[in-house]
C-alpha cells in the first residue's frame, strides 16, 4: 500500500472508532521465531551428541514484560503472607524444633540445585537454536534465580524470627563440612551443568525437575504444614507454580531431539544414568529429612515416593515420551528397593557423624520407634536396637565422652564415600542395596556402592575424581575441622550441630568434642 | 496424640498438634545472631536484604576466588573439563563475589519494576490509540524508518540478548550470574519492545507491515547495518571469554553504537517526524541501559579494575579489548551514517553538523563512563571524523 494511502486509511479508520488498542503478549511472542537469522558462526559453546531442532516450539509463550508481571503477582501474594500475617502469629516459632533443624537443610540444598539451574538453562539458552525453545529455558533461567532467592529467603525468615537462627544464618558456608554436602552437589550443581547441554537438561529438567521436584517441592509442604511450619509451604508452593514450566522445558527438550538418530543411540542411556544419579541421592535423603526430621508424620516415604517417583513419573510421565522413543529407565527397579530401607541406612551414618552438620538431628523417640517399626517391618531389630545403645551410652549428653561414629569404629563397621554419588555408606551394616566394590586408577583408590555409578566411573573415571571428606580431613582431628570451617555458634564455642533438640537438654561445644580425639581417618588406605 | 497425622491437619492450627509443638520450643532463641549471611562483607554499612539472599549461593570452592567451599566439581565435562573454572576468563581477581548490582535488585525488586513498566506500557498505548496520535507521524519515517530500521535494530538487540546465555552459564559469582540474566532479559525486552510497537502501528494503520521480514532481510543483507551485525555475531557466538563478551558487548559496542541509534538517531529525531510514539520504548531501553552501565561499571571498574592484586592486569587487558572491539564498532557506526540518506533533512537535526554534535555527544559519554576508567587513551574527534565519512 502507498504510503499517502496507508496514512488516510489509518486517519478514517481512526474517526470511524477511536477504541483504545494495546498489544498483548501473545502478540509479540508469535513474531519471536523469526528473530533469530543464520549466520556462519551461529553454533552452541557447549557441544551436544544431539541435534536439536531449529522449528522447536515452547508452550508457556512468554514474553519479558509479561513474565515479569507474572512473577510479580506471586511475589505480592507470597512476601504478603510473610510479611503480614505469617509474622503477626509469629510462626516461625511454632514450628516444631525437629522441623525446624530439617528446613536448615532443605531449604538450603534447594537453594544450590535453584542456584545451579541458572547456569544450567543458560547454557540450555545457548544450546536450542530455535528461538522459541530460547525463550523457554530463558523464563526458567530468570525463575532459577526467583527461586535461589525465596530458598534464601526461608533461611533468612527463620534466622530472623524462628527459635534456633544457628545455621539458617550461615548455611551457605557451613553446610560444606558435612557428608551430605558433596552428594547434593552432585545431583543438584554439577549433575545440572557439566556434560553434554541434553544430558544436562535430562538430568535437571526430565529427572531433577519433572520427577524429584513433587517429593521435594510439593511433599515437604505437607510435612511441613504438620509440623506446624507454614512458612514453607508458602514459599515452596509458589516455587513449585513455576516448576511446571520448567517440566514442560525438559519435554520440549526432547520433542527437539525426537527426530534426530543419537537420539535412538543414546537417549535412554542418559536418562537412565540421570535417574540413577539423582535418585541415588534423593532417594535416601528426602526420605531421612522427612521421616527423621520431623514429630508428626503424614505418610511412609515408601508410600510417598512409589506415587511420585515410581507411578508418576516412571509410569505416567514417561509414558507420554514413549512416543519419543524414551523408556522407563532399567534402574527404576533397583531405586525403589533403595526407597524402602535407604533413608534408614543413611540417618544411622548422618547421626553418627552428627558433628559435621549445620543442624540439629534428634534419635527417634520411643512413639517414632513404634512408627518406623509398624511401617518398616524388621527396622527396630536392625536399626532400633542399635539407637537404644547409643542412647543408653549417652550419645545425646555432652559429659558422655561418646558420640556414635565411635560406635562404627568400635564394631568395625567402615564408612565408605561412593565416587560417583558421594553419598556415604556403610556395607556391612546397610540393609539397603549397597554393596562395596573399589578400583584403582593412577595408585588411587575409589569405593562405589551400586552397578550403575561403579559403571559410570568405569566408563568416564575423568569425570569422577572429587575427594570425599575422610580423604579431605584425613589425619584432622574433629574439632579442628569443624572450627576452621565455622561450625560454631555465635559465642564461638557451642556447635551449630547437636545430638538431640531437647529444649532442656545441655549443648555440645568445641571442647567436648575435643576430649574424643577423633582423628579422621581414610579407610580406603586400610584396604 | 499420635504422630501419625491425617492429610491436611496444621500445626499450627490444630490445638492439639500446635500444644505439642509449643511444648517442644525453647523459650528463647538459642542463638542471638539472627542475621543471615552475618559473615559477609557488606558493599555500605549495613547488610542488604540483597546481600542476604544474593550472596555466597553459589558454592564455589576456595582455588576460585572468593569461593567458600573446598575441593573438586562432583562431576565434570566429558573429558574432565571442570563444572566452573578460572581459566573461563582472561581477567582475574581477589574475589569473584565482590560484585553488587547497584539497585540491589534481587529477583523480586526486578521482576516488580518491568511488571510496573509493562503496565504502564499497556495503558500507554491504549490512550496513545484512543488519542489518535499515530495521525501525526510522518508517514515516511513510520512505513520506512521505523519499519526498516528500527525493525532491524530488533536484531541487534536479539543477537546481544543471546551472547548472555553464555556469560551467564560460565561466570564465577553468584551476583555476577544474576546480573548477567537479568541485563539479558532486558536486551531480550528491547527487541521484544520494537515487535510490539511494529505490531501496535500494524493495528492503527492498515498496510503497515507487521511482518518481520523486512526488517531481517535489511538486517542481514542492508548496508545501514552490514558491520554491526557482523559484529554482534561475534560477539554472541564466535567470543567465549565471558567478561570479553560484556565488555565488547555492553563497554564498547552498546555503549557507542546502541547509544547512537536509540538515543541519538531514534529518540532525538522522533518528535520532529511527529512520532511520539518510539520515544516512549526507547525510553524504557534508555532506562535498562542506564541500569545495566551500573552493573557493568560496578563488575569492571570497582571490581575488576581496581582490585587490590590485578587491577593493573586487567586494565591493560580490557584496553587491549577495547583496541579490538573499538574499530568494529566505528565501522558499525560508519555503516549506519548511511541511514541518514533515507530520511529528508531538517536543519540543525539530520544535517552533518547536528550529526557531528550527536556523535560527539556518544563518544564523550563512553570516553568518561568507559574509556578513562581503565585509561584507555582515545582521540575522540577522530573516530568522529571516521565515523562521518560514512554520510553520504
Amino acid at each position: 500500500m502507498a504510503i499517502s494511502t496507508a496514512t488516510k486509511a489509518a486517519t478514517d479508520a481512526l474517526a470511524a472508532n477511536r477504541a483504545p488498542v494495546s498489544v498483548n503478549a501473545q502478540e509479540v511472542h508469535r513474531w519471536l521465531q523469526s528473530f533469530t537469522w543464520d549466520f556462519e558462526k551461529n553454533r552452541t559453546k557447549y557441544p551436544t551428541k544431539y541435534k536439536m531442532a531449529n522449528d522447536t516450539k515452547e508452550q508457556f509463550k512468554l514474553i519479558a514484560k509479561e513474565y515479569a508481571r507474572m512473577e510479580s503477582v506471586k511475589d505480592e501474594r507470597q512476601f504478603g503472607s510473610l510479611q503480614d500475617v505469617l509474622a503477626r502469629v509469629d510462626a516461625a516459632k511454632r514450628v516444631h524444633p525437629k522441623w525446624n533443624e530439617t528446613m536448615k537443610v532443605v531449604s538450603n540444598f534447594l537453594e544450590v540445585g535453584e542456584y545451579n539451574a541458572i547456569a544450567a538453562t543458560g547454557m540450555l539458552w545457548d544450546s536450542a537454536t530455535a528461538p522459541e525453545q530460547k525463550n523457554g529455558y530463558l523464563a526458567q533461567t530468570l525463575d532459577e534465580i526467583r527461586h535461589t532467592n525465596q530458598c534464601g529467603y526461608v533461611n533468612y525468615y527463620f534466622s530472623k524470627n524462628g527459635q534456633d537462627p544457628a545455621g539458617h544464618n550461615d548455611a551457605r558456608r557451613t553446610r560444606t563440612i558435612g557428608p551430605l554436602w558433596k552428594g547434593m552437589k552432585r545431583v543438584f550443581s554439577d549433575g545440572f551443568i557439566s556434560g553434554d547441554a541434553v544430558e544436562c537438561s535430562i538430568n535437571l529438567q526430565l529427572v531433577g525437575e519433572a520427577c524429584f521436584t513433587n517429593p521435594l517441592i510439593v511433599a515437604v509442604t505437607e510435612w511441613a504444614a504438620a509440623n506446624g511450619d507454614e512458612i514453607t509451604p508458602t514459599v515452596f508452593l509458589s516455587i513449585e507454580t513455576d516448576e511446571l514450566r520448567h517440566m514442560a522445558n525438559g519435554y520440549q527438550t526432547v520433542v527437539s531431539i525426537a527426530n534426530d538418530e543419537a537420539a535412538s543411540k543414546y537417549l535412554n542411556t542418559d536418562l537412565n544414568n540421570a535417574f540413577w544419579t539423582q535418585q541415588k541421592y534423593f532417594t535416601p535423603v528426602l526420605g531421612m529429612a522427612f521421616e527423621y526430621g520431623s514429630h508428626f508424620k503424614v505418610e511412609p516415604w515408601v508410600k510417598t515416593w512409589n506415587r511420585w517417583v515410581y507411578e508418576d513419573w516412571g509410569g505416567i510421565w514417561i509414558g507420554r515420551l514413549g512416543k519419543y522413543g524414551v523408556q522407563s529407565p532399567a534402574s527404576l527397579r533397583d531405586a525403589k528397593k533403595d526407597a524402602y530401607w535407604a533413608h534408614h541406612d543413611l540417618f544411622l551414618i548422618a547421626y553418627a557423624l552428627w558433628p559435621t552438620g549445620f543442624f540439629r538431628l534428634t534419635l527417634p523417640t520411643a512413639e517414632e520407634a513404634e512408627w518406623f517399626e509398624f511401617n518398616y517391618p524388621g527396622w527396630h531389630e536392625h536399626y532400633g536396637k542399635i539407637y537404644e545403645e547409643w542412647r543408653a551410652r549417652g550419645c545425646e549428653d555432652p559429659n558422655s565422652g561418646f558420640i556414635p561414629l565411635m560406635w562404627f569404629i568400635e564394631n568395625n563397621h567402615p564408612i565408605y564415600i561412593d565416587r560417583v554419588s558421594q553419598v556415604p555408606f556403610c556395607p556391612s551394616l546397610c540393609k539397603g542395596a549397597s554393596t562395596l566394590r573399589v578400583h584403582e586408577l593412577n595408585g588411587k583408590k575409589h569405593s562405589f556402592s551400586d552397578d550403575w555409578g561403579e559403571r559410570m566411573w568405569l566408563t568416564e573415571p575423568e569425570r569422577y575424581e572429587c575427594q570425599n571428606i575422610f580423604e579431605q580431613y584425613e589425619g584432622r582431628e574433629l574439632s579442628d575441622v569443624i572450627a576452621e570451617l565455622h561450625g560454631v555458634r555465635s559465642d564461638g564455642k557451642t556447635l551449630i550441630a547437636q545430638p538431640h533438640t531437647d529444649k532442656d537438654g545441655k549443648l555440645w561445644t568445641l571442647d567436648d568434642i575435643k576430649k574424643l580425639n577423633c582423628v579422621f581417618a581414610d579407610p580406603l588406605k586400610s584396604l | 496424640m499420635s504422630i501419625q497425622v491425617e492429610t491436611g491437619k496444621r500445626g499450627l492450627t490444630d490445638p492439639a498438634m500446635a500444644k505439642v509443638i509449643a511444648d517442644a520450643v525453647p523459650a528463647q532463641p538459642l542463638d542471638t545472631q539472627n542475621k543471615m549471611n552475618y559473615f559477609v562483607k557488606p558493599r555500605g554499612r549495613r547488610l542488604t536484604e540483597y546481600e542476604i539472599l544474593c550472596c555466597y549461593a553459589q558454592p564455589t570452592p576456595d582455588w576460585i576466588p572468593g569461593g567458600l567451599d573446598w575441593g573438586d566439581w562432583t562431576q565434570k565435562f566429558h573429558g574432565g573439563r571442570p563444572s566452573w573454572g578460572n581459566e573461563t576468563t582472561e581477567l582475574h581477581t581477589t574475589d569473584w563475589h565482590k560484585h553488587r548490582d547497584p539497585a540491589l535488585r534481587w529477583h523480586a525488586l526486578y521482576v516488580k519494576d518491568k511488571a510496573e513498566e509493562w503496565r504502564y506500557t499497556d495503558r500507554f498505548l491504549k490512550a496513545y490509540s484512543a488519542d489518535g496520535q499515530v495521525r501525526s507521524i510522518d508517514p515516511k519515517w513510520r512505513d520506512e524508518v521505523l519499519n526498516d530500521y528500527l525493525g532491524a535494530f530488533c536484531f541487534s538487540e536479539y543477537g546481544l540478548f543471546n551472547s548472555h546465555s553464555s556469560a551467564s552459564r560460565d561466570c564465577l559469582g553468584d551476583t555476577l550470574r544474576m546480573s548477567i540474566s537479568m541485563i539479558g532479559l532486558d536486551k531480550v525486552d528491547n527487541a521484544q519492545m520494537i515487535q510490539l510497537e511494529r505490531t501496535f502501528l500494524a493495528k492503527l494503520v492498515p498496510g503497515f507491515p507487521e511482518s518481520t521480514d523486512e526488517p531481517k532481510k535489511e538486517w542481514t543483507q542492508g548496508a545501514i547495518y552490514k558491520s554491526a551485525r557482523e559484529t554482534v555475531e561475534d560477539i554472541w557466538q564466535a567470543t567465549y571469554d565471558w567478561n570479553e563478551i560484556l565488555w565488547s558487548g555492553h563497554m564498547v559496542y552498546d555503549a557507542l553504537f546502541g547509544q547512537f541509534v536509540r538515543r541519538e538517531f531514534f529518540l532525538r529525531l522522533s518528535s520532529y517526524f511527529g512520532d511520539n510514539l518510539t520515544p516512549f520504548f526507547i525510553n524504557q531501553m534508555q532506562l535498562y541501559y542506564s541500569q545495566t552501565k551500573g552493573i557493568t561499571g560496578d563488575i569492571f571498574f570497582h571490581c575488576l579494575a581496581d582490585d587490590a592484586e590485578f587491577g593493573d592486569y586487567n586494565k591493560r587487558l580490557l584496553r587491549a579489548w577495547t583496541d579490538k572491539w573499538l574499530p568494529r564498532t566505528v565501522d558499525s557506526l560508519k555503516d549506519f551514517m548511511g541511514i541518514f540518506s533515507k530520511i529528508p533533512e531538517i536543519k540543525g537535526v539530520t544535517s552533518k553538523d547536528a550529526v557531528e554534535a550527536a556523535l560527539e555527544r556518544v563518544f564523550d559519554d563512553w570516553k568518561r563512563d568507559c574509556a578513562d576508567p581503565v585509561s584507555y587513551k582515545v582521540d575522540t574527534a577522530a573516530l568522529v571524523k571516521t565515523v562521518l565519512t560514512g554520510l553520504k
